[in-house]
């Protein structure tokens, strides 16, 4: 059912400048699926946009393998180049479109022409275009700007705008990169929307490149997580947010440094001072809530007392996704078996201090 | 009135309208050269200042020797003093134009004196058109003539009309020059007729009359740089 529509092999980008290389992108393999919404995510010069890039050959990685939508682009894993032949990959362009954290729009053509600028080589004839160009202004609610210059628009106008632009040719691939970050919340959470709306009606695939995990929660089906060229991490978005297995991951994700805060607030406010069989844990849960009864029962069964600090919960893909700042008081041999006890209830343990997982 | 004029600027009067040092002739002359080598000279600069940019690392057919090729030549030019060009390039005028003096002959160093000097302003302006917007046309699956036509020389339109309008109030300048090789205009009036003759009155109105050109022409250009100009109102 599921199909790739985006393969990227051992993509490796090295830039080479007058007395220094940098590897922007290191050996990354990563596989979207059609129809997905797939974020990336990593602080600024991960490799982000350069790995993206790939994607439509607006960057020739130095090795590695990318085939889109079926059709190879690049090849090079013996030292030998093949890329997909210019007039080609000029007309696979069309079928992928980008945004970009600056719009990017002509600036001295009207939000109309900007449109038909990209159906400039459709088969379309004139008129068609005409009216098509508008058609996307309606579907981004911006048709009565049609003759508005970009400089007379907001930033989300002017994104709405690109998106139109984007979406000229009928792509089957959108890439956002950073196309929200310079972008109100407001703003941000319409133009968002927008991209999930897409993605529901036109079945379009979204590549959303960004730092700002907010977006990311708000649209993603699955997520990368990227640092230093590598992708360290992958996953759907509910594993990577309640079962990260990275520091760098969790501290995107915000249960890091939700946590560290939690416990740095409390212990500055003096109200937890751990003792030597007290320990602070965040229990992360899925779906259903954490009932009274689990406590009692750790109460009962291991004689381990759990003080409930703070909580919160969030609404992922659908699903609530909750965490609690526990801190369970007990004998280490009873805290372990509780410990041991609350993952048999699926629900995911982490332990505050050390922000290391417990394996079981 | 007449009378006053002819009182106060006795030698202007005696150029008179027409014939050989008449003001007719000596207008004629400074647009006729101006317009011709701008014509000509900006070709030849858009080409290079727009192959500079195209072949420049950065740009989109990045070619080092192509680049260097004009990059030399535009260099090699500007390095020249202008009076100094027009003896240097005289043997190539006779075989363009088939003399070496005159208002067509001079045409050729104008041309090639104010080429260099646009290319490079030309090169700033183009430059200064954001790579963002280049690779959102990439991206869309522009073409070459695409990128250069509607992307370039569209967006930097207001930025180009500004170095047009500098360049051809310089290129008035050494239409002045041009006297040297018998080129006429007002140029020449002022030092040839004016000057040379001690009729500080004919010196004066020529004078007058290149600052009217000039200032019509950076009227115009900024009308135009500001009119054609959307990107931050
Ligand atoms: N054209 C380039 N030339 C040289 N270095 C580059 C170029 N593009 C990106 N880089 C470098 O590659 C690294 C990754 O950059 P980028 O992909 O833009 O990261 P991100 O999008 O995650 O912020 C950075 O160190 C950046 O400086
Ligand atoms: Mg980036």
């Amino acid at each position: 059912m599921t199909e790739k529509i985006i393969e990227l092999d051992n993509i490796s980008v090295t830039f080479k400048q007058k007395n220094q290389t940098i590897e922007a992108v290191k050996n990354v393999s990563l596989d979207i699926n059609r129809g997905d919404i797939y974020g990336i995510v990593g602080y600024s010069g991960a490799g982000k946009s350069t790995l993206v890039r790939v994607i439509n050959l607006l960057q020739k990685p130095t090795s590695g393998k990318a085939k889109i939508n079926g059709d190879l682009f690049y090849e090079n894993t013996d030292g030998h180049e093949k890329v997909i032949e210019t007039n080609k990959l000029r007309k696979k362009r069309r079928k992928i479109g980008m945004i970009f954290q600056h719009f990017n729009l002509l600036n001295e053509q009207t939000v109309v022409q900007n449109v038909e600028f990209a159906l400039k080589h459709s088969s379309l004839k004139e008129k068609e275009i005409a009216s098509k160009a508008l058609d996307l202004l309606k579907l981004v609610g911006l048709e009565d700007r049609a003759n508005a210059y970009p400089s007379q628009l907001s930033g989300g106008q002017q994104q709405r705008v690109a998106i139109a632009r984007a979406l000229a040719n009928d792509p089957e691939i959108l890439i956002s990169d950073e196309g929200t970050s310079a972008l109100d919340p407001k703003n941000t959470i319409q133009i968002l929307d927008l991209l999930k709306r897409l993605n529901n009606e036109l079945g379009l695939t979204v590549v959303l490149i960004t730092h700002e995990m907010e977006a990311v929660k708000r649209i993603a089906d699955r997520v990368a997580v990227m640092e230093n060229g590598e992708i360290i991490e992958t996953g759907n978005l509910l594993d990577i947010f309640t079962n990260a297995k990275h520091k760098l991951t969790r501290e995107f994700v915000g249960t890091e440094s939700a946590s560290s805060k939690a416990l740095a607030t409390l212990k500055a406010a003096k109200l937890v001072q751990l003792d030597d069989d007290q320990e602070c844990i965040q229990l992360t849960y899925i779906g259903s809530s954490v009932s009274e009864s689990l406590i009692v029962k750790l109460y009962k069964d291991f004689d381990v007392i759990a003080n409930i600090i703070y909580g919160n919960i969030e609404i992922l893909q659908g699903t609530p996704v909750g965490a609690l700042f526990v801190i369970v008081k007990g004998s280490v041999e009873n805290r372990k078996k509780a410990i041991k006890f609350l993952k048999e209830q699926d629900i995911i343990v982490t332990k505050v201090e050390e922000g290391e997982v417990f394996n079981g | 009135m007449a009378e006053l004029f002819a009182k106060y600027f006795p030698n202007v009067v005696y150029q008179g309208w027409n014939g050989d040092g008449g003001w007719l002739p000596a207008i004629g002359q400074t647009l006729y050269m101006t317009f011709w080598s701008a014509i000509f000279g900006g070709i030849l600069g858009l080409v290079f200042g727009i192959g500079l940019v195209l072949t420049d690392s950065d740009g989109i057919l990045p070619n080092r020797g192509t680049f260097s090729f004009f990059d030399k030549v535009v260099s090699f030019f500007r390095a020249i003093p202008f009076i100094i060009l027009l003896a240097f390039i005289a043997p190539v005028t006779q075989k363009i134009v088939g003399t070496q003096i005159g208002t067509t002959a001079a045409l050729v160093p104008l041309s090639l004196g104010v080429f260099p000097f646009y290319a490079r302003q030309v090169q700033v302006a183009l430059a200064s058109v954001d790579h963002g917007i280049i690779e959102a046309a990439q991206s869309l699956g522009a073409t070459f003539s695409d990128i250069v036509f509607d992307v370039y020389l569209r967006e930097a339109r207001s930025e180009l009309i500004r170095v047009t309008t500098v360049t051809l109030i310089s290129l008035i300048g050494l239409t002045a020059m041009a006297g040297a090789i018998g080129a006429g205009g007002l140029g020449n009036m002022a030092i040839a007729y004016g000057y040379n003759r001690f009729a500080n009155d004919t010196t004066f109105v020529a004078t007058l009359l290149v600052l009217i050109f000039v200032l019509l022409v950076q009227l115009i250009g900024d009308f135009l740089a500001r009119v054609l100009n959307h990107k931050n109102i």
